[in-house]
């Protein structure tokens, strides 16, 4: 880290302000940090509750039960699937848009008039909240009306089950991710490309790298933390995923789509199995702490090499 | 890449096309469902041809909905305000918390920075249940339940680590010289902050403002399980159009458009830089 | 104002005047029908204050947690007139039916005092109770001097009454001595047929009576008209999707969800040979002639596919029908109506029962039970079936009032005898039980994975009842 380096730069004009010099970035981050903690405290309650075996409808069975609850996990098909269905989802979802993304991204690179419109526009189905998003694809899959259970049978699908089908539902509900959050890799990286330096390419075009050479010799490299970044951000949202799958079909068709926040969701609100719920938003949290502290690493480690190159 | 050969401009034509068609037509859908009524939409297969009407704008507006089966409130201008309300107080009160914050961590290094940015950033890894869920119980207690001062507390969850993380990158990325020179001229920390920093951060703010923005508009959730029906946002008030002599499927998609509008205009407006602005991460040439 | 309509609408209760005059002079006041429902409502429940202090709490304030529903808007609707006789304030929140439920759980669990009363269903009691977020209303309905001498408990059909009432056991009897009657019922659905005529009759098929007519019936009219399927019925992922015909079809047949055994043991009962025929029978109706995308069908979606004739039949509840022939649907005036008995014979449908329940954290209970016994009293309950969407009314009084049955005879046919023949055998019947919601919500997945072929109809029942077994031995039920 380049903690000497910044902080020679950074000394101060005078001294005399020394003291309150080293409490200022204390001073600017505590009341960021106050208030998320204030908002965390429940999240020890939380914690606490998963030791429990605790249903709101059996209130007289409640009782410290440790680790039971997620001891329990281990012999539970249920839970298992929950993780695979959870993974497979984001894995697919992030990597999905990540490729869709840098292609619009690269498409759209040059800042001209109608790149420019058009990279806006495509910003419109993030500005579509997940739950109404899948509200609209619900729309247009409806097989009496839906504009595109028509488009089907017009391509020859005439069986297409959309949601409904457990062959098609995870397609379906990753169609919807996709078109909802693309335009959020796109940007990030688009944002990213354009910000590239440009001596480099003009050094490879002198050279005659060709263009795919330079694309994975000097963008990709270069782009990397950007990557990242948009990866990160995509990776939590899609591991926590409810709104979308919940709207279009709660889980089902039988239980091919529970995902983690879905169950909990259920466990909690429908069978007020409030221990087992906490217990699996636990693993949800240790799950999407564990893959972002992977991500971070990386990103500060590449941060630093591409400030040490220039 | 103005000498690109014949073919690629035209793969990339066709590729743009195809992406510009994949991510607009379901919103061209919508809008064309909207001033449809539920007659027209219910149609197989589905047609064009339709008489354009603005009955379900108008019934959204003006909070009555006509049918036969008599007339329907509808508390949607009421949503919608919500989300206005909602989103605009988190994402300022995330700003004013959190660029201070990002600068401090871009700008010095102190001991354990890095792992109170990392805490910082690790609660939006929180799954939103987990805390909601005891949230309620405590809500309650200390009477922050169905306020939304609650609720704006609650969406920090959402704004405040992508407001900071993004402008951290970014005042990462403008080299302090400019602010050290300020400095040495003699003005106070206080103005070198206002006047160099913040104005030289403006579009990494503006961008992370924006995302926030966005995030917290689309949020469903929070508002559902700590507030009561009057500070319900959009997401949640165009459920409200399955009744039970029908589901109304013509207000659903007049309640989706006008619910992505004002997030649209504010993209409109800000798209100078949000590009731009989201830069972060890498060192300018 | 109002003082004219007024003394027309008193010398109508002194029995001067008959409805349709009464009617007919308000309408040349310039007062609309519904307007003068309400006018003549206020003059009842003017005649109402006479026996009771209804005045009591006047002053104080509720605040009520509603389902977005028309028994809400018919509630809302003559909500004045109760503001008046009491002298109270009323709030309301009304929340979409997709997110209300957990709404409720969300306000009860955190221990809001902010709501006095809601909507429920019976099933959500066998939560609400034994956590004890709702209160034994036996307490108000006994007490001579909280409850008005006409509120006539004894009115509420027995089914009904009894469906609410439970003694907090694991598989305790509903309605036994000991029960506590958890909510009030307000309003109340029976699963039976509402069916399309005009395709019954293209198809040239009767009524089904029977579960394989059914099958029969179903097939053959989706094979008789144009782009539409036979039979509708629930698929989502919900416990919601087992409790109305399925249950209603599965429980006539002699089957139960759980067994209770002599020292209160509960076991899983769903993979009898009778019960796996049954799931046979279903399934295959599903494959056959349900919709295409069943298994995300809520009862909206069954609801409005027959409303815009996009199915045939629907075995469901019958206010689903009832709504569905009104309003702007394409098929309004083209339905029907009949009773189903799945062996044949006298129905015994599964009903669900939209409730009032008052919140144990509420401030005022006995205040909120003046609110009580005015909605789910007799002349609200007339009010609403009469003049509002108020059905079905859970009043055997209102059900014997000749102009709420005249009214549905001319516009619904067949509606009135089908509630006739089935309100006897009418209740609910799953067994009550904290696990409910679980168990039930894995059953309608199983069925998902059934009709999908995922899994074959025996093996999908073993496991579910292995399943339901092993849970209820985790939760110290079985």
């Amino acid at each position: 880290m380049a903690t000497a380096t910044n902080d020679a730069q950074l000394s101060p004009p005078t001294r005399r302000y020394s003291a309150s010099k080293r409490l200022l970035p204390y001073l600017l981050s505590l009341p960021a940090l106050l208030v998320c903690i204030g908002i965390l405290i429940p999240f020890f309650t939380a914690v606490f509750y998963s030791l429990q075996r605790f249903r709101l409808s059996q209130p007289w069975n409640r009782s410290m039960n440790w680790g039971e609850n997620y001891l329990n996990f281990l012999s539970d098909p249920d839970f298992w699937n929950t993780l695979q269905i959870s993974l497979t989802y984001a894995f697919l979802t992030v990597g999905l848009e990540l490729l869709l993304g840098l292609a619009i991204a690269l498409l759209l690179q040059k800042p001209t008039r109608l790149n420019n419109f058009v990279s806006i526009m495509l910003l419109m189905p993030l500005m579509t909240a997940p739950a109404l998003a899948a509200l609209m694809w619900k729309l247009m899959t409806n097989p009496n009306f839906g504009i595109l259970s028509y488009f089907a049978t017009v391509i020859g699908f005439d069986d297409m089950r959309w949601g409904a089908s457990p062959d098609t539902a995870l397609f379906t509900v990753i169609l919807v991710d996709i078109w909802v959050y693309t335009p959020f890799m796109m940007i990030l990286l688009l944002a990213g490309l354009r910000s590239l330096p440009k001596q480099p390419f003009e050094a490879a075009a002198l050279d005659g790298v060709p263009k795919i050479q330079q694309f994975w010799r000097i963008t990709l490299p270069m782009l990397t933390p950007y990557i990242l970044t948009a990866s990160l951000f995509r990776l939590l949202d899609s591991i926590q995923q409810f709104d979308i799958i919940y709207a279009l079909t709660q889980g089902g068709p039988g239980d091919k789509l529970m995902v983690f926040q879905v169950e909990a969701y259920l466990n909690f609100f429908q069978s007020t199995n409030v221990g087992r719920s906490a217990a699996l938003l636990m693993i949800l949290w240790a799950l999407t702490f564990f893959l972002s502290n992977i991500f971070i690493k990386n990103w500060l480690r590449l941060r630093e090499r591409a400030r040490g190159e220039v | 890449m103005d000498h690109a050969p014949i073919w690629e401009r035209w793969l990339r034509g066709v590729a743009l096309i195809l992406v510009v068609l994949f991510f607009m037509f379901p919103i061209f859908w919508i809008l064309v469902m909207s001033v449809q009524t539920n007659e027209t939409i219910l149609r197989s297969p589905p047609s064009m041809a339709f008489e354009p009407t603005l009955q379900n704008y108008q019934a959204l507006i003006t909070g009555k909905l006509e049918t036969q089966a008599g007339s329907l409130d509808i508390a949607f201008m009421q949503n919608l305000w919500n989300s206005v309300l909602l989103s605009v107080c988190s994402v300022a009160l995330a700003l004013v918390l959190g660029v201070p914050a990002a600068y401090a961590f871009a700008r010095h290094k102190f001991r354990g920075s890095e792992d109170i940015a990392f805490t910082l950033l690790s609660f939006r890894f929180a799954p939103p249940l987990l805390v909601l869920l005891p949230l309620t119980l405590y809500f309650q207690d200390i009477g922050l339940a169905d306020t939304y001062v609650g609720l704006i507390w609650v969406y920090q969850l959402i704004c405040l680590p992508l407001i900071l993380w993004i402008v951290r990158g970014y005042f990462e990325d403008i080299s302090p010289d400019i602010e050290h020179a300020y400095r040495i001229a003699g003005h106070s920390w206080l103005s070198t902050f206002r006047r160099i920093a913040l104005p030289l951060a403006g579009p990494g703010i503006a961008a992370a403002g924006l995302l926030a923005f966005i995030f917290a508009w689309n949020n469903f959730i929070f508002a559902l399980v700590l507030a009561s029906a009057d500070k319900q946002p959009v997401t949640v008030g165009a459920l409200a159009f399955v009744t039970a002599s029908g589901i109304q499927y013509g207000q659903i998609a007049a309640a989706v458009v006008l619910s992505i509008a004002p997030t649209l205009a504010l993209a409109l407006y800000a798209q100078r830089y949000l590009v731009e602005g989201l830069s972060l991460g890498a060192v300018k040439g | 104002m109002y003082e004219k309509e007024k003394g027309l609408v008193d010398a109508f209760l002194r029995g001067q005047m008959d409805r349709r005059s009464l009617i007919r002079g308000l309408g040349a006041l310039g007062v609309s029908a519904a307007t003068a429902g309400v006018l003549v409502n206020s003059a009842a429940t003017r005649a109402l204050a006479a026996d009771f202090d209804w005045k009591k709490h006047s002053g104080k304030s509720l605040k009520l947690l509603l389902n977005k529903h028309p028994y809400t808007d018919a509630m809302i609707a003559n909500l004045d007139n109760f503001k008046e006789l009491s002298g109270m304030d009323v709030e309301y929140d009304v929340f979409p039916e997709d997110v209300y439920f957990d709404k409720v759980t969300a306000a009860l669990s955190s221990r809001s005092s902010e709501y006095d009363a809601f909507m429920t269903g019976a099933y959500m009691t066998w939560t609400y109770g034994p956590a004890g977020w709702v209160v034994d209303h036996n307490e108000w309905i006994q007490d001579e001097s909280k409850t008005n001498p006409n509120y006539n408990w004894g009115d509420m059909l027995e089914g009904v009454r009894k469906s609410c009432a439970w003694n907090g056991r694991p598989g305790g009897e509903l309605g036994s001595d000991d029960a506590m009657q958890w909510c009030i019922p307000w309003g109340y659905e029976q699963n039976n047929l509402s069916y399309n005529a005009d395709m019954l009759e293209k198809a040239g098929v009767g009524v089904p009576t029977n579960m394989d007519e059914l099958l029969e019936a179903a097939a053959k009219v989706q094979a008789a008209n144009d782009g539409i399927y036979g039979i509708g019925v629930r698929g989502s992922r919900s416990w919601a999707t087992i409790h109305p015909g399925f249950l209603s079809a599965y429980a006539n047949l002699g089957e139960n969800d759980l067994t209770v055994s002599s020292d209160g043991k509960l076991a899983a009962a769903m993979n009898t040979d009778v019960s796996k025929d049954f799931h046979a029978k279903w399934v295959k109706m599903i494959q056959d002639s349900g919709a295409s995308d069943w298994s995300t069908h809520t009862w909206y979606q069954v609801g409005t596919d027959l409303g815009a004739g996009k199915s045939a039949m629907i075995y469901d509840a019958d206010i689903l029908g009832y709504f569905m022939n009104g309003g702007e649907n394409a098929m309004a005036g083209k339905l029907a109506y009949a009773p189903f008995a799945a062996k044949g014979g006298d129905p015994t449908p599964n009903i669900w029962i939209w409730s009032l329940a008052m919140s144990k954290f509420s401030k005022d209970l006995d205040a909120t039970w003046n609110f009580m016994q005015w909605a789910s009293g007799p002349e609200h309950g007339l009010f609403g079936a009469s003049q509002m969407d108020f059905v079905n009314p859970v009043r055997s009084s209102v059900w014997a009032d000749d102009g709420f049955r005249q009214r549905l005879a001319d516009s619904y046919p067949g509606y009135v005898e089908m509630h006739d023949v089935s309100a006897p055998g009418a209740s609910i019947k799953f067994t009550a039980q904290p696990l409910f919601f679980d168990l039930t919500t894995e059953w309608a997945a199983s069925l998902q994975k059934m009709v999908s072929k995922e899994v074959p109809i025996d093996e999908g029942l073993d496991q579910l009842a292995d399943s339901v077994n092993r849970q209820l031995k985790d939760a110290g039920l079985g």
